[in-house]
């Protein structure tokens, strides 16, 4: 898989796709979504989507193809190059959604989480095959969250589409079984050949699975600690693991948005019944504090 | 209050080294929409600068997780900016090059040493005249602080020059 495109930039999204096949944009088809990526720490999320014409359903299921996480990488691997092959019939498109991007998302300050995130990659892989012109009949997605609300959403976001959102829709229906190859076979690569935006010194490979649970990955995250930077970009900051290692081993943090405990120059309400004076300290001129500005007498 | 201030003032005097500034090479600058509070050399050419991109609404990088949009901001004419380094309290000897002040000082009433072992001493590191000026998920723009901030000088040398008797 050319992954080329996003090894120049990966800290943004890459969508990556297949040469629609002719017969697809005469025929109606069937198309599947799946992701690979969704629950690790490390690295990007790939969402992806395969399509067929209903009518060569069959020759797609002869391929064997099956659920990504009953096989192991070479079959993975073989099963693609066969869907290259079969190239008339089978396209395929990715969504390549990097953890930097991720991180953003989730951190923002309208945070944006990785359930919508997914819903709107998702739709948006529907969205690009339509707009390539294949003849969208059927949409079978694997389910991220609710079934029954995402199912609505879906289909009311493609009226015209049959939508089945199901669990396990990567083991029952073959479309979706190729779409969660191309994802898993995308995501894998390009773990292996990251391009880590940051200059790093004794950068080892030795992260594990990824997965927040998995020692080996814990113990990578902790040797990559940045004090100032926390980790690379590699790294989703907004794990729970990685938040936690960051409160431990890293320095604070303070945003402008992070909370607004003390007010300045407001102390608590029943210091209005105290005796005595009360110790308010004199605010400069509201010049100077429009403008962050203050006085360098001592420093 | 007040009184107070100035009794601080007294104690903590602060001396410039001013042959710092004319060695300060000019440096790069980041200003961020957040605070770390420590003081310490951070690897900004490693891990920031390369991950800046020139995105369609101008710079973007990410700090932390999060999103940070940026811009140039230039320093207004006839200033330049110094980034300003503390001295390790130690024994110093009087450098010539506070001569000059020496000089201004004998004017004032006080026989006191301008130099006191107990006093401050900064110099300059590096200088700027433009820095890279980010915000959280926006630009700054021209509402931003600081750029309000820099138009202090200007105002201070307008309030504090002599009016023209006519």
């Amino acid at each position: 898989m050319d992954l080329s495109e996003l090894e120049r930039d990966n800290t943004g999204r890459c969508r990556l796709s297949s040469p629609v096949p002719a017969v697809c944009r005469k025929e109606p088809c069937a198309l599947g979504v799946d992701e690979a990526g969704r629950g690790p720490v490390l690295g990007p999320m790939v969402y992806a989507i395969c399509y067929c014409p209903l009518s060569r359903l069959a020759d797609l299921e002869a391929l064997k193809v099956a659920d990504s996480k009953t096989l192991s990488e070479s079959e993975r691997d073989r099963l693609f190059a066969k869907m290259k092959e079969d190239r008339d019939f089978v396209g395929w498109a990715l969504d390549v959604l990097s953890p930097n991007l991720i991180s953003t998302s989730m951190l923002g300050r309208v945070k944006y989480n990785l359930n919508s995130l997914s819903h709107d990659t998702a739709a948006g892989l529907v969205q690009y095959a339509l707009d390539q012109g294949v003849q969208v009949a059927q949409v079978f997605v694997d389910t991220v969250g609710m079934p029954d609300t995402y199912q609505q959403r879906l289909q009311q976001r493609f009226p015209g589409v049959e939508v089945t959102v199901k669990a396990k829709a990567d083991a029952l229906y073959p479309v979706v079984s190729a779409a969660s190859i191309c994802a898993k076979v995308a995501r894998d690569q390009a773990v292996r050949n990251w391009q880590f935006v940051e200059k790093l010194q004794d950068l080892d490979a030795d992260y594990g699975s990824g997965y927040p649970n998995d020692p080996k990955t814990k113990a990578w995250l902790r040797r990559h600690v940045e004090p100032v930077f926390g980790f690379p970009q590699f790294v989703r900051f907004s794990w729970r693991t990685a938040q936690s290692i960051l409160e431990k081993e890293a320095e604070d943090v303070t945003w402008e948005d992070s909370g607004t405990e003390d007010q300045e120059g407001l102390g608590r309400i029943t210091s209005y019944f105290n005796e005595g004076p009360r110790t308010r300290p004199r605010l400069p001129h509201r010049y100077f504090q429009e403008r962050s500005l203050e006085a360098a007498t001592s420093l | 209050m007040e009184s107070s201030d100035e009794a601080a003032v007294q104690k903590h005097r602060i001396h410039l080294r001013p042959v710092s500034l004319r060695d300060a090479a000019p440096v790069t600058l980041h200003l961020l929409p957040c605070e770390v509070p420590v003081n310490q050399p951070a690897p900004v050419g490693r891990f920031f600068t390369p991950a800046i991109r020139q995105g369609p609404a101008g710079l973007e990088v990410s700090f932390r997780g999060r999103k940070l949009r940026g811009e140039e901001v230039v320093l207004p004419p006839g200033l330049v900016g110094y980034v300003m380094v503390m001295e390790e309290k130690q024994d110093f000897s009087e450098g010539p090059e506070n001569d000059d002040e020496q000089e201004e000082q004998e004017l004032v009433e006080p026989p006191e040493a301008l130099e006191r072992n107990f006093d401050c001493f900064i110099g300059a590191t590096a200088s700027f005249s433009r820095f890279t000026l980010w915000g959280l998920e926006t630009i700054p723009g021209p509402d931003a602080k600081v750029r309000g901030a820099l138009t202090w000088p200007s105002l201070a040398a307008a309030i504090h020059s002599q009016v023209p008797e006519d």
